[in-house]
């Protein structure tokens, strides 16, 4: 068979029942070789749409997500979406067409050096180099991709390689050894949770990823440890649990950030110290011992010296750690935080207040729900306002931050799980950074929700330039925003806009009860902010809140 | 702070690029490069200099697929000879 079929045989055989891409000269021998296999394709309108979607297949799932591009231009729109994969340790397999190996070199027509411009925004990349190494590169690739700590995997195949024959046999992987926990290790950890008196988990994105849901709640009801979230670690704790006080960080809850700084024993499981968590990192949680805890060994200690670290599987380490502890008086002094600082919807006015807003579709979602966010105000209200029953449950572009992430990644989320329902939560900026997969929904007919929230402003810029750059609103005033609805129904989606909070129930209502896709444009009054704020090299302690309204 | 570092790589066409990229990323200043390609293998012995612990690099770079091997080299005259 020729080196395209191989790939087609390589997908089939892991599983990947739908892939993500676009078109074009250097990969149209794999084209050719999708058409009519069983692999089904989802064509997107940009390739930074086909790897968004792959991420938010990938983060819907648990699988692996695969794309597709061609050379030259089409791999270097991949990039973002891989650059994105890469900060969220997210499992994507990047499959790029090449020029032949006979031009590589020659600054062929579309030759760009893909494999070069990998280098720093995937967890690895391969260029094939013959037909030989094909299989063993793309098995290889699957299991780079998801393996250890998951990231996004390029493979770039040359034309020539595409169109080669080779006899197809599938590789024996070697099986990677897990690594190994020390006793002493356990021991040391058991320590230290048992000689605190004010624990607090800190829980990220990895516990997610390594499967590890279960085990961590677990160890919560043992423990009665008290626990925040970052941005990507939110859903792994449901809601209502005792002591778990929501997201911590820059825009994180008040209660969350002052009983980090107050604890005595920070307990770091899948996390990394990002800067938007930690504010002044000399300053967070400055009276704490550190134990942490992640699969790649690299995290620990590189910004906070743990007390004790343990570089392994969070299944296998987490249920080693449990044991009851004596900590009420400390839980107590948590819930007295948690009910001081509760976030408060009743807001004066007949606009529509955005977090109630969120709030109230937490409550209408059903079981089965995925909600992607973009990046803004509108990803932070989500975060602090909506409630997720698992991580898989919340899609946002936590690490990289990056506009155009919502509406690509619904797709694939939904494509992921046909039966949920699948919620794109946007702002007028980033929703225009993507516009074109409105076409995807309409060609797929997937019934995705788009919540788009517009105050004509790209919020959270704005909100700098108020606070930090004496409201000089340099190039963030988006009034001359096309008519969202109007948009919308050239691609054959229905929708509505709201202005007034009175409406808001009834149109969450409808949205939500549609049978098809369907766009909520929801006017929001451009002086709204989010709270709390960590200035930028602040200390968590000194979060900002709600001021006057200037004008 | 000088450091010696020896490296050992799977060979691949780009593998002492991806070491370097990962050296000037992390913030390290290369003095110092000798590669050898042995068999399947290159050997790579590097001179850096940084503010930052050199445990940040060791780790990045240990965490490289192809990198099969990384050894910081202690010091050939220690800074304070202890009894
Ligand atoms: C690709 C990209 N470009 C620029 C930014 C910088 N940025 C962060 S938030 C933001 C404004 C987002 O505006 P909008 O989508 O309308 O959301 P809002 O903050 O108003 O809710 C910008 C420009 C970014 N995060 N990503």
């Amino acid at each position: 068979m020729r080196g395209a079929d191989a790939v087609i045989k390589v997908l089939a055989a892991h599983g990947v029942n739908t892939v993500f891409g676009y078109p074009g000269g250097a990969i149209m021998p794999i084209y050719d070789a999708l058409y009519g296999s069983e692999v089904e394709h989802t064509l997107c309108r940009h390739e930074q749409g086909a790897g968004f979607a792959a991420v938010g297949y990938a983060r819907a799932s648990g699988k692996t997500g695969v794309c597709f591009a061609t050379s030259g231009p089409g791999a270097t729109n991949l990039i973002t979406a891989l650059a994105d994969a890469l900060l969220d340790s997210v499992p994507v397999v990047a499959i790029t067409g090449q020029v032949s190996t006979s031009v590589i070199g020659t600054d062929a027509f579309q030759e760009i050096d893909v494999l070069g411009m990998s280098l720093s925004c995937t967890k690895h990349s391969f260029m094939v180099q013959s037909v030989d190494e094909l299989v063993p590169t793309l098995y290889r690739a699957f299991d780079l991709a998801a393996s250890g700590r998951p990231g996004p995997v390029l493979v770039d195949i040359p034309k020539d390689v595409q169109i080669a024959q080779l006899e197809y046999r599938a590789p024996l992987l070697a099986v990677a050894d897990e690594p190994k926990v020390q006793d002493a290790d356990i021991d040391a950890a058991r320590a230290l949770i048992a000689a605190a008196k004010k624990p607090m988990l800190y829980v990220g994105g990895g516990v997610g990823m390594a499967g590890a849901v279960e085990q961590l709640r677990r160890f919560i009801k043992a423990t009665n440890m008290p626990s925040v979230a970052t941005l990507k670690g939110l859903g792994a704790i449901p809601h209502g649990t005792p002591g778990y006080l929501g997201m911590l960080g820059m825009h994180g809850g008040k209660a969350a950030n002052l009983a980090v700084q107050e604890c005595d024993l920070l307990m770091v499981v899948g996390a990394r110290f990002d800067d938007r968590v930690t504010g002044r990192l000399a300053s967070f949680a400055p009276n704490a011992k550190v134990l942490h805890l992640d699969i790649d060994a690299a995290e620990l200690g590189k910004l906070r010296q743990p007390d004790v670290a343990i570089a392994a599987e969070l299944r296998a380490v987490l249920p080693r750690l449990e044991m009851p502890l004596d900590i009420a008086p400390w839980c107590a002094e948590v819930e007295t935080l948690a009910a001081e600082h509760r976030w408060d919807y009743n807001h004066p006015g007949s606009l529509i207040y955005a977090p109630a807003m969120l709030r109230r579709l937490a409550n209408k979602l059903p079981e089965d729900s995925v909600v992607s966010c973009d990046v803004g105000q509108h990803q932070m209200w989500v975060a602090q306002h909506m409630h997720f029953r698992r991580p898989e449950d919340h899609l946002s572009s936590a690490g990289l931050g990056t506009m155009g992430f919502g509406l690509p990644a619904a797709i694939g989320a939904q494509m992921a799980r046909p039966d949920a329902t699948v919620v794109a939560v946007s702002g007028d900026g980033s929703f225009m950074m993507n516009v074109q997969e409105l076409t995807t929904i309409k060609r797929r007919k997937l019934p995705v929700k788009i919540l788009l929230i517009d105050n004509q402003r790209l919020g959270m810029v704005k909100q700098w330039q108020q606070l930090f750059f004496e409201e000089r609103y340099s190039e963030t005033n988006l009034s001359d925003n096309p008519d969202f609805v109007a948009l919308a129904s050239a691609f054959e989606i229905p929708g509505r806009t709201i202005f007034a909070a009175e409406e808001v129930e009834e149109a969450l209502t409808e949205m939500l009860t549609s049978k098809g896709p369907y766009l909520l444009h929801v006017a929001i009054d451009d002086a709204f902010n989010v709270w709390p704020l960590v200035p930028p090299g602040a200390s968590n302690s000194d979060m900002m809140e709600e001021m006057e309204r200037s004008t | 702070m000088n450091h010696n570092l020896e490296v050992t790589m799977d060979q691949r066409p780009e593998v002492v690029e991806r070491v370097l990229r990962v050296v000037r990323h992390r913030g390290f200043t290369l003095t110092n490069m000798n590669m050898r390609l042995v068999d399947e293998s290159v050997y790579l012995s590097l001179s850096v200099s940084s503010e930052r612990g050199i445990e940040l690099l060791s780790n990045q770079l240990t965490k490289l697929v192809d990198v099969t091997g990384c050894h910081v080299m202690q010091p050939a005259m220690p800074q304070s000879a202890s009894a």
